[in-house]
């Protein structure tokens, strides 16, 4: 017996509980089908990192962290700052989560909320750059995950779009031979747009919004969707084994604008006023 | 690397008074919040000065591989981790050497106080996370981590409490902070089971002469108790509201 | 009743001193009693025990457990009943005694998936936990809604003589199945299962409190009834429960007694059994 075997078997009585709730346009937390749970962030929860946030969704809850520093930028870029996002599920976050190495879950985590940031365009990373091929500014955002209940792909994107909005970077000058050094003065980071991610899980032919882990458990296939301030779609990702029609997924696409623009609201709220 | 104890003359001023505004033998603020992961079986989040501290605890549970189950008691198993964010300079995730060596004293500093042969053939995990560190992450990491096995019900001879004394600019200081560490000459973590007096946790890392050695140990001692109280008004906050005092009934 | 002192305690801390007897969850030190777990410290005149408010579920003999059937083998189901320890259903106690993996098929009486009450009826902690489904009440659990709470809380949630259960029965049109294990049935329409289930929540929450039946009438939207009732609440203090449980067999005696089958239906709607038998 593993402890594996225990993760996949759901109550049968679960399975007949949450289609019933479902065809009466419920869940089990008695949230609407296309309802968002309570979304709070609190913003530069940690000093020592240039820009920082705590995110809860309902009982998902995450910390993000950006530390800035210079670098080399990639060779077939020479004229871009470097932005890397990295996720870890911490072992304290579930019953599940082993320590160790990111697995491809978490890899694939912190990859689609990269893209969301990187194809909205929302850093202008050509303004990070002090000498075109030599130095740019090297930003990390660095999300780790302390409970999981669902919906990491979401919480994770909102966390990462948070600290890097609140984040105030070091300015870097080029003294007279030419070399960056550190100045007193802090920034904040070039921003263009706010990207909101929108994740949906198929059950049966019913599409949620926002899933638990108890209903991701139970899902068939999931999407993400990621929009810009203009409505315009600029990432998204299809996953699990199972798949969606055309129908859901025009369908789930605007829902994914339509619920992006109050969670868009939310964020602004928390990063300006917070 | 050994304390330089170069030019620390700046660190305590000619008041007796340190950097961050405290006297020698004062605590840095502490707070301590009980249960706040929902999916742990117990948790605290700890501050401690500029420490930022989460310790959860999974267990007592199955082991995996199982050949590593012992037949009469349980296995404690901890992990101190520093999630990237918490540093100056971002750290690298994956474990250092440091970060090794520190969940094994924390392993052997929580143990003495754990009744472990009440759960035979099972593991108790308990994983310490720092947000943000500061001086003295590990002392405060066990402190948490004691709050979080009491808060998963597992049952316990006692709490461990810890602090660390050192010597800075030449005088014995209690709670040394960062800079304080890196620049001072000595640093002396300690842990104890509070009601019994029993240390489990002592590292030096510094030249102390004898005198200052025991004038560190009974502060560090006497920081333990302070740690004490809070962790103990955190559980009791925690589980029977804030009005203690007025349903407790005298002994 | 001889007088009982209460005192709110966290391991490692002196309940009491001298020549007083040991109950649950205190340890004996030299002269002193000292409490193992953070809970309420009971010190009677000669006995004294802690009551916990956390910890994990530790299987006794004779508990009613709720659990989900995960594994089998030729010969035995394997249960999660929320414990470090996995519940054993022998292939014989369903089949009979002519059980033959070669004729007999396990699946076809209990399937991964499912949930079961039962009732441990043997463990000695150098092996797992022997679990049997054959008794009144006992068996596959066809329907319902499962909720865990803190297995410590299962007293708060029966009530004094089950009068929480009870309550939240009534209040929300509901039928609950409580395991000593936290795992907890609920049986009712799917808006009445919901109340239940806050209900529950709440509980488990709020086990501390002393007004803790008013805070759930109040969230179910009842009128406490003004007579009798009132005045029990008044004594519904933390852990009193177990008062009233003293003259149970040892081995019950540090939480309120397992809901026996028979109460288990004590809701409205008592001739409809929550398990089948099989």
């Amino acid at each position: 017996m593993s402890a594996v075997k225990k993760i996949f078997v759901v109550e049968q009585l679960r399975r007949v509980q949450m289609s019933d709730l479902l065809a009466r346009g419920t869940r089990l937390d008695g949230r609407g089908l296309s309802d968002f749970r309570e979304l709070t962030i609190t913003t530069n929860v940690i000093e020592k990192a240039e820009g920082s946030c705590r995110v809860k969704l309902g009982n998902t809850e995450l910390i993000a962290g950006v530390k800035v520093n210079l670098g080399t930028p990639f060779p077939d870029t020479p004229d871009k700052g470097l932005l890397v996002v990295s996720a870890e599920v911490l072992p304290l976050a579930s019953p599940y989560a082993e320590p160790g190495p990111p697995d491809e879950n978490t890899i694939e985590l912190a990859r689609v909320a990269d893209r969301g940031i990187r194809e909205s365009g929302m850093i202008d990373v050509s303004k990070l750059v002090l000498v075109e091929g030599k130095h740019v500014y090297a930003v990390f955002v660095d999300v780790s995950i302390l409970n999981v209940d669902g919906n990491l792909f979401d919480a994770t994107s909102y966390a990462v779009v948070s600290s890097l909005m609140t984040a105030k970077i070091p300015k870097y000058v080029l003294d007279d031979k030419g070399q960056p050094s550190k100045t007193d003065e802090m920034v904040s980071l070039p921003i263009q747009t706010i990207p909101v991610s929108v994740t949906q899980a198929r059950i049966g032919d019913h599409l949620i919004v926002d899933p638990t882990s108890e209903e991701e458990a139970l899902m068939e296939s999931r999407i993400t969707l990621v929009s810009d301030d203009k409505g315009n779609l600029c990432a998204g990702q299809k996953g699990m084994p199972g798949s969606l029609t055309t129908d859901q997924v025009l369908q789930a696409a605007s829902t994914a604008k339509l619920k992006g623009e109050e969670i868009r609201s939310i964020i602004k709220k928390a990063v300006y006023n917070g | 690397m050994g304390k330089q104890g170069g030019d620390s003359s700046s660190l305590i001023n000619e008041q007796g008074i340190r950097a961050d505004g405290r006297r020698i033998d004062e605590l840095r603020p502490i707070k301590i919040e009980v249960g706040i992961l929902k999916n742990a079986d117990g948790s605290a989040f700890i501050q401690f000065g500029k420490n930022k501290i989460m310790a959860a605890v999974y267990g007592p549970k199955e082991v995996h591989p199982k050949h590593s189950a012992l037949p009469d008691r349980s296995v404690l198993r901890c992990r101190y981790h520093m999630s990237p964010f918490s540093t100056e300079e971002r750290k690298n995730p994956a474990p250092s050497r440091r970060e090794i060596e520190i969940s094994k004293v924390t392993r052997e500093a929580l143990e003495p106080s754990l009744m472990l042969e009440d759960y035979p053939r099972t593991a108790i995990d308990v994983f310490v996370e720092v947000l943000q560190s500061d001086g003295g992450s590990r002392c405060a990491g066990i402190s948490a981590a004691s709050v979080a096995l009491a808060d998963a019900g597992i049952n316990m001879r006692d709490l461990v409490s810890a602090c660390a004394a050192g010597k800075v600019a030449g005088q014995v200081v209690l709670d040394v902070d960062d800079t304080e560490d890196k620049e001072g000459q000595a640093d002396l973590p300690i842990a104890i089971m509070s009601t019994s007096n029993q240390v489990t946790l002592l590292q030096l890392d510094g030249q102390l002469n004898e005198e200052e050695f025991n004038k560190a140990l009974s502060w560090a001692l006497s920081g333990c108790k302070k740690v004490y109280e809070l962790q103990r008004e955190a559980l009791i906050g925690r589980y029977f509201g804030k009005n203690e005092k007025v349903l407790e009934v005298e002994q | 009743m001889p007088e009982v002192k209460r005192r709110y305690v966290i391991p490692g801390e002196v309940v009491a001193r001298g020549n007083v007897r040991a109950d649950l969850n205190v340890m004996r030190v030299n002269d002193t009693l000292v409490a193992t777990r953070v809970g309420m410290a009971e010190i009677g005149h000669d006995v004294v025990r802690v009551v916990p408010l956390s910890g994990p579920y530790i299987p006794r003999i004779d508990d009613l457990v709720v659990g989900k059937v995960i594994d089998y083998s030729a010969f035995a189901w394997e249960a999660d009943i929320n414990s470090c320890f996995f519940g054993i259903l022998p292939a014989a106690s369903v089949f009979g005694r002519d059980y033959s993996p070669a004729k007999d098929s396990l699946t076809d009486k209990l399937k991964v998936g499912d949930m079961i009450a039962s009732r441990v009826i043997a463990f000695d902690r150098t092996r797992d936990p022997l679990l049997s489904i054959s008794g009144p009440g006992l068996g596959r659990i066809p329907r319902g809604q499962v909720v865990k709470i803190s297995p410590a809380k299962v007293p708060r949630l029966i009530g004094k003589k089950g009068s929480m259960i009870k309550t939240i029965e009534v209040g929300t049109r509901s039928r609950m199945l409580i395991g000593q294990n936290g795992v907890v049935v609920i049986v009712g329409s799917p808006e009445d299962t919901l109340r239940a289930i806050r209900a529950v929540n709440l509980v488990d929450e709020e086990a501390h409190s002393a007004d803790l039946t008013e805070k759930v009438q109040l969230m179910l939207g009842i009128t406490p009834e003004p007579q009798q009732a009132d005045a029990e609440q008044e004594s519904d203090e933390f852990g009193s429960e177990t008062q009233t449980e003293n003259e149970q067999s040892a081995a019950s005696s540090g939480e309120s007694d397992v809901m026996s089958p028979e109460n288990m239906q004590s809701g409205e709607s008592s001739s409809e059994q929550i398990s089948e038998g099989i």
